[in-house]
């Protein structure tokens, strides 16, 4: 009653800051409870339906199939090593963009920003498809090799493969990587970097010993978001589906497998719970003052 | 240590000129302030001595090593920053043992060495502190221990003293000071303070515009300034139009004997606050405005003439009140003469 009544008519500021609060975080769940809460209680009841279509009985075998189905052991694999490869190589080459906008007088450094974050702007779809105009059998980089080297374009196109996903992902992770970092390597404390370099450190070792440990935390946090984001890509991987990761295998199931509502659903909550537990557990890391390399 | 030597050293930054032809030496165990207005090119000066700018044109020489082109990290030299640029990653002691880990120095020798020279600067028992914890004061003596643990060929500080309280500032220019003197060490020290250059440098640079206007002891640079701007620059001066005749000068409120200055010429006297006391004197005047400043009266005096002079009146004997007409005795053995060119 007190809380309703502080609320409704507070008398001291801290009641006034607990309803600011409440007013500013009231649009945040709303949406989460129509846009999150409820869709997932609902897949949650989907996973254990008895019926295909329709939320009715009660079933584990969604799950069971889950367990036991080697093809879910591999697309499980397959989703993890492949995110965390992009999501590395995408982090490191982010570093390294980030360490030189940050550190030097960059010719064109404008353009440089807008060409290295423009594709945060295009769907996955779009990326896949790039992919395939420049590396595909027509592919203009896979037949400008061919004209030099003399190879078979066929041989050469590497669009449908592994690596063809790969440099598709990277292609959409490095921007999202490089846009957290940019803010941390601005941050950085030159004067803390001189000061090394006096004392006798060589560039390499001012970055591992003065600079690594400054950006860490946006190491981290560029590996966590990045991380999330290559487990999320969906559009690449639809058009160039060389490997079976889970956001193509939920579509199967959806489309192609049938209408296998309760193994798509059990899927995406595991897929839900994995990124929600990954996240706490990074931000937890970030906040983590004693975080030391 | 070493002798470092700036040879017609000028730094360019498209077509701003930073520092314009310098000629400096910093003689071997001497400390040699820099002091100047902002953007007079000091720190410029201590950042192209560290390798952290190339000159546009000149040398810089340790000695008789061309270091112009050798890279900070080859230099050792040591930096003690206004910001103080602490490693927060590392423990109080790591941080004044880093520069002699980058020299290969074996792991416990490099903590003794480090523990000595924390204690030398008086904070042994925070040794294993992380340095955010310390204060504005104690951070700046581990940063002075980082610096001078790797036996630097010269010590560069850059406004190491901005910042801090003004009875720690005092406290610190005391403590560096002797210690500065103990040690023999090589030392630029930069400034914007000219009081603090005066009780820690042995010689003073007054830099402006990215050029020296004169060299010398705080005594020197005080009493004799070369010109105008290092009159006006350095404490408070009246500068004040004079005519010399026959070892005579004529300030137009009075007429004194001068020995310095026998030929006839035009200038300017530099009259120094300190010079003038109320007494019986000839030089009457009203006291247009007076500061309480604890050891000191500063009053602002109109002559007959109209010019305004300030000075300096002992708060214990001299109580003139603004508005009053005082009598004012000049000393003219403290007054300087630049004269016209």
């Amino acid at each position: 009653m007190n809380t309703i009544r502080s609320f409704v008519s507070p008398r001291t500021e801290a009641d006034r800051e607990r309803r600011r609060i409440a007013v500013m975080c009231l649009p945040y769940f709303v949406l989460a409870t129509f846009g999150a809460f409820l869709p997932l209680g609902m897949l949650a009841r989907m996973s254990v339906s008895e019926s295909q279509f329709s939320n009715e009985g009660f079933s584990l075998s969604a799950w069971e199939l889950l367990l036991t189905e080697p093809v879910y052991r591999e697309i499980a694999w397959n989703t993890l090593w492949f995110a965390t490869a992009t999501t590395l190589f995408s982090v490191a080459v982010a570093v390294a963009i980030s360490h030189a906008l940050a550190k030097y007088q960059l010719p064109f450094r404008r353009w440089i920003v807008a060409m290295v974050s423009f594709p945060i702007a295009l769907p996955g779809i779009v990326v896949g498809f790039m992919i395939v105009v420049l590396f595909g059998r027509t592919g203009l980089l896979t037949n400008a090799v061919a004209f030099f080297t003399g190879e078979n374009p066929i041989d050469l196109a590497v669009a449908l493969t592994v690596g063809g996903l790969f440099l598709g992902y990277s292609f959409s992770l490095i921007p999202r990587a490089t846009m957290v970092l940019r803010g941390t390597f601005a941050e950085i404390n030159e004067d803390a970097e001189e000061a090394a370099k006096s004392l006798g450190a060589s560039p390499l070792l001012t970055f591992r010993y003065v600079t690594l440990p400054q950006v860490w935390p946006g190491i981290v946090a560029a590996f966590v978001l990045t991380f999330r984001t290559a487990l999320a890509i969906f559009g690449t991987v639809l058009v160039l589906p060389a490997l079976n990761v889970a956001t193509l295998r939920i579509n199967l199931e959806i489309q192609s497998l049938g209408f296998n509502l309760a193994t798509a659903s059990a899927i995406g909550l595991i897929y839900f719970v994995f990124i929600f537990v990954f996240t706490f557990g990074g931000v937890k890391l970030i906040d983590n003052e004693s975080l030391k390399i | 240590m070493s002798e470092v030597t700036l040879d017609s050293l000028t730094k360019r930054y498209d077509e701003e000129v930073a520092v314009d032809g310098i000629d400096l030496t910093v003689r071997d165990g001497e400390v040699l302030g820099v002091i100047g207005p902002s953007g007079c090119g000091k720190t410029t000066t201590l950042r192209t001595i560290a390798g952290f700018e190339t000159p546009t044109e000149g040398r810089v020489l340790f000695d008789d090593d061309d270091v112009t082109h050798v890279p900070p990290e080859d230099r050792n030299v040591g930096l003690v920053f206004q910001s103080y640029a602490l490693f927060n990653n590392m423990s109080v002691l790591d941080n004044v043992a880093f520069g002699l880990k980058m020299q290969g120095v074996d792991k416990e020798e490099r903590r003794d060495r480090a523990n000595e020279l924390l204690e030398l600067v008086g904070i042994g028992e925070h040794a294993e502190k992380d340095p955010r914890q310390l204060s504005g004061g104690q951070q700046q003596r581990v940063g002075l221990a980082r610096a001078l643990a790797i036996e630097p060929r010269i010590l560069l500080l850059d406004e190491p003293m901005t910042g801090l309280d003004a009875k720690l500032k005092k406290r610190l220019e005391e403590e560096i000071g002797s210690l500065l003197d103990e040690l023999n060490v090589t030392t630029l020290y930069v400034t914007h303070d000219q009081e603090e250059a005066m009780v820690m440098c042995d010689r003073i640079a007054v830099l402006n515009d990215g050029r020296i206007e004169q060299i010398g002891t705080p005594a020197e640079i005080y009493e004799r300034p070369a010109n105008a701007f290092v009159a006006d620059f350095v404490g408070t001066s009246n500068a004040v139009s004079a005519t010399i005749e026959d070892g005579r000068m004529d300030l137009g409120f009075a007429t004194y004997d001068i020995d310095d200055i026998p030929e006839t010429a035009e200038g300017t006297a530099i009259v120094r606050p300190g010079d003038f006391r109320v007494g019986e004197g000839d030089i009457e005047g009203v006291v247009r405005d007076r500061y309480y400043l604890g050891d000191r009266v500063r009053a602002r005096i109109e002559l007959p003439n109209g010019d305004l002079v300030t000075v300096a009146l002992d708060p214990s004997t001299e109580n003139a009140r603004t508005g009053d007409t005082v009598s004012l005795v000049l000393d003219p053995s403290g007054v300087h003469v630049l004269r016209s060119e």
